[in-house]
C-alpha cells in the first residue's frame, strides 16, 4: 500500500525533488571528502563541523552578537603561529619566526576589531555571507597544520582517529559557543515555484543550483588551472608530484581550505531551510561521506552521483517507513558499498 | 563482619565532621538533551545553599545524555562524593537506568525527566525515586482533552525517533482511544535531519483534523513548517517539549497557531493574580534571567527549582530523624519528600503520597497557544 | 612448564587487580568494573583492526546484541544469565557471519564505512524493534548470579568482569602467538603472502570477525546484567568511536594495548570531569573538546599507541625455542627428472594488451630453469599466473600432472610450490623466525580453537624447528631479529628461507637479485648452487644475466610476451635472436 502510494504523482515529485535538494547537499560535501582523502589520506569526518560553524556564525551576526568562531580563530591562529614560529626557530631562521608570530598577532588583531566593529551593525546579508566565510574558511588550513601536518606520514587508522578527535572538538565548542538550540538562517530567496506537478521553494532552487555551479567550478579548477591539476597529481601520485615539485603539504592546505569552504557554503544553502544545531553537522557530513565512498573516495562524479541517490533513498525511506529510515538508508547502502568495492580496483596491499 | 563495621566507623566519622548536607546532580549538559539540560543546570545556582542552618554543597556531573555515562555518574556521587541526595537526570531512559543504583545505595533520587514509568508503579525500588516535571501522561491528557474539545476527530504524528517520541505516542494512543479519536498516521523523524517534507507529506495526505509533533527545542520547528509548506491547514500540536525562547526565535512565523500543553511558568506573567503559581513562577524566571541574561529562561529549569523548593521543606524535617551523611538521615529525607504536602512550584503544586512520587495534578499545566511570536496563555 | 618473565608480569598484574576491592574505595572498582568491559571489546578491535588490519566502527553495536539478546530471553522467559550468555554469543555470532559475510569482501575504506552503516541500523533496529523496549529501554534485567550469590555489588561484579577480561586476554594472546594469529597478521597488508603460503584470508577474516563480535557480546552480557537496565544510546556510533580511540591510544597490535586504553580512556574522561570544573568553571562543559586535543596530541607524540613505549621497558619475550621432538610431515618429492612443471599455450591478455601469448615449457625435477627476458618481456607476469595470483586467459598449467589453471594460489601453495617475492613483502616488525614461520602454514593444521587455548603446542614447536633449520640452511642466524632490521640482501634470502620452510617441491624465485650489491649477489647465486645439490626443485625469473648462467641448468627467454628461445645457458648464448632482443640488433 505504502509504496503504491510513493508513485502518486501527488507525491513522487515532491518526495524526488526533497531528495534532489538534499542530495545535492550531500554531493558538494562528498567532493570535499574525495578532495581531502585524495590529497592527504585523512577521512575528513569533522567535515560536517564545518556546515553547521557555517550555518551558526551566520546566525549569530544576524542577531547582532559576535560569533563565537572568532575566539577559535584567534586560538588557533596563536597556536599555529607558535608552532610554525617554533619550527622556524629550529631551522634556525630566527627572523621568519618573528615575521610569522608578528603577522599572526596582525592578522587575529584585525580580525578582532573588524568583528567587534561590524558584528553589532548588522550588515546586508551578503556581507554577513563574507564574514561568515571569513571567520569559517581560515579554520581548514589551521586544522590541517595543527592536527594533520605532524601526521601526514601516519597510517589511515590513525589520520581517521585524529578526524574524529577533531570532530569531537569542533562540536563541543561548537556547543559552547552557539548553545544547544539550532538557528536557521535567512534565506538567500524567498517563496515557492511551481515547476509542473512540482511545488518547490525557491531555496531548494537556490540550494540545487549553487550546488551544481560549485561542482561545475571544481571540475574547471582541477581540469583546468595549474593549481587544480597539481592538486589532481598529489592525489594520484605523492611521491610523484613530490619529484615533480608539488609540496604536498601544500596541497594539503589548499584542500582543507576547499574542504572548509565547501562545508561553510553547505551550511549556508540548507541554513534556511532547516534549522541547524551544533551536532547536526556530523550526519549530514556522514550521508556525504557514504556518497564519497560509494564513489571510491576517488572520482569525482560516481561520488556526486552516490550523494545524490543517498538524498533521494532517505525521501523515500522516510516517506515509507520514518522509523526504520535509518536502518533502510544505511542498510541498502551496504549492497552498493559491496558492489563499488567489487569493482573498484584497489591499490593492493594498501593499508 | 569486621570489614562492616569498620566502614561504619569511618561513615561515622566522616558524617560527624560534615556539617554540611552534599547533593548530587547528574544533568545532560551535553549530548542531545543539552537543550533541556542546559537550563537545568544553570537553575542549580538559584537552589537553597543553606537549610536549617546545614551548607548545602551541590556537585554537579554531566553524562552527556548518555546511560552509561549517568549511571557511572550517580555511583561516583554516592560511592565517592557520599551524597544523600541524586537530582537528575534529565532524560528518560537515563533515569529509569539509574533506579537501580539509588535503591541499592538507599539514596533518595528526584529525577527531571518526563515518563511516568520512573515513578510508577511505586515499588521497593521506586520508593527511592521522585520526579517534578509534569508526566508527559498529564501533558497528553490536556492536549487530547483540547482536541476533544474542539471537535477533533482525527489526529497525525510526527515525533523523535527516540525515548521522547516514543514516549509521547504511547500516551497519545492512550488518551486519543479513551476520548474516541483516531489516529491516522504516525511518523518519526531524527532530531539532527535536514528535511522531514516526507513525513509531512505522508501525514498530511491522511487528512487529519490535527497534528501532535512529538519534539523537544527548535528541531520541533521543521515537522510545523514542513505541514505548513504542503499547505496543512489543520490544527497543529506541539509539546511542552518546545517551551523555550529559541523555538520561537527560529521558529518565527512558522510556529504560529501551535498550541501545546506547558507549566504555568511559561506564561506567569499572564496567569490571574490569584493562581498561587503565579509569584513563584515570576521570581523564578527573574532570578534565572538576572544571571543569564533576559529571555534565557526556559521551562525546564523550572523543575530543577521545584525540586529545591521541596527538599527546602523536607531537609528540616529529615535533621530531625538523622545526621546529614547517615542512612538514618537519608531514609528521613526519602520519607520527608514522600510526605511533601502543598509546596507551591513554579509549574504546579505538590501534593506527593507512598503510591504517588509526583504529586502534582491538573493545575500543573495551562494551555498554551503561539501567537505574534510569543506564548499565549489559552483561556 | 616453564613460564617466560612476560608471562609471570602478567600473572603478577591480575594478582593486584584481583586484590583491588580491598584497597581502592568502592568508586574506583565500579569505574574499573567498566574498564574491564570496555577492554573486552577492545580487545576484539585488537585482533580485528591491530592485527588484521580492518577498521571497524560496529563493535558498540554487536555488544548491543549481546546485551539484548541476554536481557529480553531474562526478562520474557525468566531463563538464567548463564544460559542467555550462550544465546547472546550463538545470536551475535550469526548476525556478525552475515554482516562479516557481506563487509570483509569489501576492502580499503569501503570496510569502515560499511560497519558504520550497519552499526547505525543496528541502533535503530534496537529502538524500533518489538520486545526491545524501545528508545526508553528495558528495566529489571537481573544481576548474575554464581553458586546463588547475585554478583550484583561493585566489588563482586568487579571480580567478574576482570576473570572474564583475563580469561579472554589469556587466549587472546595464546591466539597471535599461534600459526592462526601471524596468519591474522598477515591480514593486514600481506594479503597477498598470506594467500601463497596456503591461508584462505576471506575466511580467516571472517573468523577474526567472529571472534571479535565474540568478545563485544560477551562485553555486552556482562553489561547488561551489570547495569541491570538497558536502551539503545550505549551501543550507538559515539560508543562504536570511542572503543576505536581505546584500541589506537592503547596500542591496537596488542592485548596489553586494549587493557591500557580501556583504562587510560576511561580514567582519563573521569579525571578530566573532575577537574575542569576546577579550571575553566562550571559554565561550560569542556570534557569533551579537551579529551579530543589530548589524544590528536598523543598521536602526534606515539603514532602507534602508548603500549609500545610501555613495552620498551618490560622484559623482552623469551628468546629460545619451544622444546619439543614432533617434527613437521615432509611432502613426498617426485624422483629427479620427472617431469614437474608442464605450461601449453598459456596465455594472459589485459583488454587489448597481450602480456603473455601462447608460451609453452616444462621443468623437470631437481632442475633449475631461468625464465628471463627483458624488460616488459610478460616475465612477471607469467610468474604470477604459474603462482596462481592471475587466472590465465588461456592455456593450461599442470603441475606433477595436475591441472591448476584454474586454482588460486593458496590451493597452488597446498600442492607444494611455494614464492618469493620481487618487491620483498616481508612482516618487519615480526622477528625472523616469525616471518619463516609463515612459510609453514600449509605444513600444520591447528585452528582457531587449538590456537585458542594452546592445545597445538608440539606442533608450534615442530614449527618452530623447522623455521629455524631452514633460517640456518641458508645463514641465518638470529633468528629473534626483526625482519625489519635486515638489509635488502639478507630481507631476500630471509623470502627464500620462508618459502623453504614450505618444504617446496617447487620453488618459484622472483628477480631474486633485483637491488642487490655486488657482494650480496654473489652469496645468493651460493645459496642457489648449494640449494641446487641440494635436490631443491627451482623455477627463477630474472633479469641479471650473469646471475642466472652460473645458477640454471636450462633458460627459457621471453620477448614481447612470447618465448623466444629455450636451452641451456650456453645455447642460449649463442642465440642470435636473443643476442639481438638484449642487445637491441647491435649485434
Amino acid at each position: 500500500m505504502d509504496l503504491a502510494q510513493l508513485f502518486d504523482p501527488a507525491i513522487f515529485p515532491v518526495l524526488a525533488a526533497d531528495g534532489l535538494t538534499n542530495g545535492a547537499v550531500y554531493a558538494l560535501l562528498s567532493l570535499a571528502l574525495v578532495l581531502v582523502f585524495a590529497v592527504t589520506r585523512v577521512i575528513f569526518v569533522a567535515q560536517g563541523e564545518f556546515v553547521s560553524f557555517g550555518a551558526l556564525t551566520l546566525a549569530s551576526l544576524q542577531l547582532g552578537k559576535v560569533p563565537g568562531t572568532l575566539w577559535l580563530v584567534l586560538a588557533l591562529l596563536a597556536i599555529s603561529a607558535v608552532v610554525e614560529g617554533i619550527s622556524q626557530l629550529r631551522q634556525g631562521q630566527g627572523r621568519r619566526a618573528g615575521m610569522v608570530l608578528l603577522s599572526a598577532l596582525g592578522i587575529s588583531a584585525g580580525l578582532w576589531a573588524l568583528l567587534t566593529w561590524l558584528a553589532p551593525l548588522k550588515l546586508a546579508l551578503p556581507l554577513q555571507v563574507l564574514l561568515t566565510l571569513l571567520l569559517v574558511v581560515p579554520l581548514g588550513p589551521m586544522t590541517y597544520r595543527l592536527t594533520f601536518m605532524p601526521l601526514r606520514e601516519a597510517s589511515t587508522l590513525v589520520l581517521l582517529i585524529a578526524a574524529v578527535s577533531l570532530h569531537l572538538i569542533l562540536s563541543g565548542l561548537g556547543l559552547a559557543f552557539f548553545g544547544a538550540e539550532g538557528s536557521r538562517t535567512p534565506a538567500f530567496a524567498e517563496g515557492q515555484i511551481t515547476l509542473g506537478q512540482v511545488q518547490l521553494s525557491a531555496q531548494s532552487l537556490v540550494t540545487i543550483l549553487v550546488s551544481a555551479v560549485l561542482m561545475l567550478a571544481l571540475y574547471f579548477f582541477f581540469d583546468r588551472t595549474l593549481a587544480g591539476k597539481a592538486l589532481r597529481a598529489t592525489a594520484v601520485n605523492r611521491l610523484g608530484a613530490r619529484l615533480s615539485g608539488i609540496s604536498p603539504v601544500r596541497a594539503g592546505y589548499v584542500s582543507f581550505t576547499l574542504a572548509a569552504a565547501i562545508g561553510a557554503l553547505s551550511g549556508l544553502l540548507i541554513g534556511p531551510s532547516t534549522p541547524l544545531s551544533y551536532d547536526s553537522g556530523f550526519l549530514i557530513g556522514l550521508k556525504g561521506f557514504v556518497g564519497a565512498i560509494v564513489g571510491g573516495l576517488v572520482s569525482y562524479p560516481v561520488a556526486a552521483l552516490g550523494a545524490l541517490l543517498v538524498g533521494l533513498l532517505e525521501s523515500f525511506a522516510s516517506f515509507s517507513f520514518s522509523a526504520w529510515k535509518e536502518v533502510i538508508v544505511f542498510g541498502l547502502i551496504l549492497p552498493v558499498l559491496l558492489w563499488r568495492s567489487l569493482t573498484t580496483r584497489h591499490a593492493e596491499e594498501e593499508e | 563482619m569486621k570489614r562492616t563495621l569498620l566502614f561504619s566507623l569511618t561513615a561515622l566519622l566522616l558524617s560527624s565532621a560534615s556539617a554540611e548536607i552534599r547533593i548530587g546532580v547528574v544533568i545532560s549538559a551535553t549530548g542531545p538533551a543539552a537543550s533541556l539540560g542546559i537550563p537545568e543546570k544553570n537553575t542549580v545556582a538559584l537552589l537553597p545553599k543553606k537549610i536549617a542552618g546545614q551548607d548545602i554543597t551541590y556537585i554537579i556531573l554531566d553524562d552527556a545524555s548518555d546511560t552509561t555515562t549517568a549511571v557511572t555518574d550517580t555511583r561516583k556521587l554516592i560511592q565517592d562524593n557520599k551524597v544523600d541526595l541524586i537530582l537528575g537526570t534529565t532524560t528518560t531512559p537515563a533515569s529509569l537506568a539509574m533506579i537501580d543504583v539509588v535503591a541499592q545505595a538507599k539514596v533518595p533520587m528526584i529525577s527531571l525527566a518526563a515518563s511516568e514509568g520512573i515513578i510508577a508503579p511505586v515499588d521497593t525500588k521506586k520508593r527511592w525515586v521522585f520526579k517534578t516535571p509534569q508526566t508527559d501522561a498529564i501533558m497528553a491528557a490536556a492536549i487530547v482533552d483540547h482536541m476533544a474539545k474542539n471537535g477533533i476527530k482525527t489526529v497525525g504524528y510526527i515525533g523523535f525517533n527516540d525515548a521522547y517520541g516514543e514516549g509521547w505516542f504511547a500516551e497519545l494512543q492512550k488518551n486519543a482511544a479513551a476520548k474516541g479519536i483516531k489516529i491516522v498516521g504516525s511518523e518519526r523523524y531524527n532530531r539532527t535531519d535536514t528535511s522531514v517534507t516526507a513525513q509531512a507529506l505522508k501525514v498530511a495526505a491522511a487528512k487529519p483534523d490535527a497534528v501532535l509533533i512529538g519534539a523537544s527545542g527548535v528541531p520541533g520547528v521543521l515537522p510545523q513548517k514542513a505541514l505548513r509548506d504542503r499547505g496543512y491547514a489543520g490544527k497543529i500540536y506541539q509539546t511542552h517539549g518546545v517551551a523555550n525562547p529559541d523555538f520561537l526565535r527560529v521558529g518565527g512565523k512558522d510556529v504560529e497557531g501551535a498550541i501545546l500543553p506547558a507549566g504555568p511558568i511559561l506564561v506567569a506573567d499572564q496567569l490571574p493574580d490569584t493562581n498561587p503559581n503565579k509569584k513563584v513562577g515570576l521570581s523564578y524566571v527573574n532570578q534565572y534571567e538576572a544571571i543569564y541574561g533576559k529571555d534565557s529562561v526556559s521551562t525546564f529549569g523550572g523543575h530543577m527549582y521545584d525540586a529545591g523548593l521541596i527538599l527546602q521543606k523536607a531537609i528540616p524535617r529529615a535533621l530531625k530523624v538523622g545526621k546529614p551523611g547517615t542512612a538514618e538521615f537519608r531514609e528521613g529525607l526519602r520519607a520527608a519528600i514522600e510526605g511533601t504536602r502543598n509546596v507551591i512550584g513554579a509549574h504546579g503544586i505538590f501534593n506527593l503520597s507512598a503510591t504517588n512520587h509526583l504529586g502534582l495534578d491538573a493545575r500543573s499545566r495551562v494551555m498554551v497557544v503561539v501567537q505574534d511570536g510569543t506564548w499565549k496563555l489559552l483561556k | 612448564m616453564k613460564l617466560g618473565s612476560r608471562t609471570w608480569l602478567a600473572l603478577a598484574f591480575f594478582a593486584v587487580i584481583a586484590l583491588l576491592p580491598f584497597l581502592l574505595p568502592t568508586f574506583y572498582l565500579t569505574l574499573l568494573g567498566n574498564v574491564g568491559i570496555y577492554a573486552l571489546v577492545a580487545l576484539g578491535l585488537v585482533l580485528l583492526t591491530g592485527v588484521a588490519g580492518s577498521t571497524s566502527f560496529g563493535q558498540a553495536a554487536f555488544m548491543g546484541v549481546g546485551a539484548y539478546t541476554s536481557a529480553v530471553l531474562c526478562l520474557r522467559f525468566g531463563l538464567s544469565p548463564w544460559l542467555t550468555l550462550f544465546a547472546a554469543v550463538v545470536v551475535t555470532g550469526v548476525v556478525a557471519l552475515i554482516l562479516g559475510a557481506i563487509t570483509l569482501r569489501m576492502q580499503g575504506h569501503f570496510l569502515p564505512l560499511a560497519t558504520i552503516a550497519w552499526g547505525l541500523s543496528l541502533y535503530y533496529t534496537f529502538g524500533n524493534a518489538p520486545f526491545t523496549g524501545g528508545f526508553t529501554g528495558l528495566t529489571g534485567v537481573p544481576p548474575i548470579s554464581l553458586f546463588g550469590m547475585a554478583l550484583n555489588t561493585p566489588s563482586r561484579f568487579y571480580w567478574l568482569v576482570w576473570a572474564v577480561l583475563a580469561l579472554c586476554a589469556w587466549v587472546t594472546q595464546n591466539l597471535l602467538q599461534s600459526r592462526t594469529g601471524r596468519a591474522m597478521r598477515a591480514l593486514r597488508g600481506g594479503v597477498t603472502v598470506a594467500e601463497s603460503f596456503g591461508v584462505n584470508t576471506y575466511v580467516l577474516r571472517v573468523q577474526t570477525f567472529l571472534l571479535s563480535a565474540v568478545l563485544a557480546a560477551l562485553a555486552g552480557w556482562l553489561y547488561a546484567h551489570g547495569q541491570g537496565f538497558i536502551n539503545p544510546t550505549p551501543f550507538g556510533l559515539s560508543q562504536g568511536i570511542e572503543f576505536l580511540f581505546m584500541a589506537v591510544v592503547g596500542g591496537s597490535g596488542s592485548v596489553g594495548g586494549a587493557i591500557l586504553g580501556a583504562g587510560l580512556i576511561t580514567l582519563l574522561r573521569d579525571q578530566l570531569q573532575n577537574l575542569l570544573p576546577k579550571l575553566l568553571g562550571q559554565s561550560g562543559d569542556f570534557v569533551t573538546p579537551v579529551f579530543g586535543i589530548l589524544v590528536i596530541l598523543m598521536l602526534q607524540v606515539a603514532r602507534e599507541g602508548l603500549w609500545p613505549l610501555l613495552e620498551r621497558i618490560l622484559p623482552r619475550p623469551s628468546q629460545t625455542l619451544m622444546p619439543g621432538t614432533e617434527r613437521l610431515p615432509i611432502h613426498t618429492k617426485p624422483a629427479s627428472g620427472e617431469e614437474l612443471l608442464r605450461l601449453e599455450g598459456v596465455s594472459k591478455h589485459f583488454g587489448g594488451l597481450k602480456a603473455v601469448n601462447g608460451v609453452s615449457f616444462s621443468l623437470n625435477s631437481g632442475e633449475i630453469l631461468g625464465l628471463i627476458g627483458p624488460n616488459g618481456a610478460g616475465k612477471s607476469t607469467l610468474f604470477n599466473v604459474i603462482s596462481g595470483v592471475l587466472p590465465p586467459t588461456a592455456g593450461h598449467i599442470t603441475l606433477r600432472g595436475q591441472d591448476i589453471s584454474r586454482f588460486a594460489s593458496r590451493q597452488i601453495a597446498r600442492l607444494g610450490m611455494a614464492r618469493t617475492f620481487q618487491h620483498v613483502k616481508l612482516f618487519p616488525e615480526m622477528t625472523l623466525l616469525g616471518n619463516a614461520m609463515m612459510g609453514g602454514y600449509t605444513r600444520a593444521h591447528a585452528g582457531v580453537t587449538r590456537s585458542l587455548l594452546h592445545l597445538e603446542r608440539s606442533e608450534e614447536a615442530a614449527l618452530q624447528h623447522a623455521a629455524a633449520e631452514q633460517l640456518t640452511r641458508v645463514g641465518l642466524g638470529d633468528v629473534f631479529e626483526l625482519a625489519g632490521n635486515l638489509p635488502l640482501g639478507q630481507q631476500r634470502i630471509l623470502e627464500i628461507a620462508r618459502a623453504l620452510v614450505a618444504d617446496p617441491t617447487l620453488l618459484l624465485l622472483d628477480e631474486p637479485a633485483a637491488g642487490l650489491r655486488l657482494g650480496e649477489k654473489r652469496e645468493l647465486a651460493a645459496l642457489l648452487r648449494k640449494l641446487q645439490g641440494e635436490g631443491v626443485t627451482i623455477l627463477i625469473v630474472e633479469h641479471d644475466m650473469d646471475l642466472v648462467m652460473n645458477v640454471v641448468d636450462r633458460l627459457v627467454v621471453m620477448n614481447y610476451g612470447e618465448k623466444l628461445a629455450e636451452g641451456t645457458p650456453r645455447e642460449i648464448q649463442q642465440h642470435p635472436a636473443v643476442r639481438e632482443a638484449y642487445l637491441g640488433g647491435a649485434a
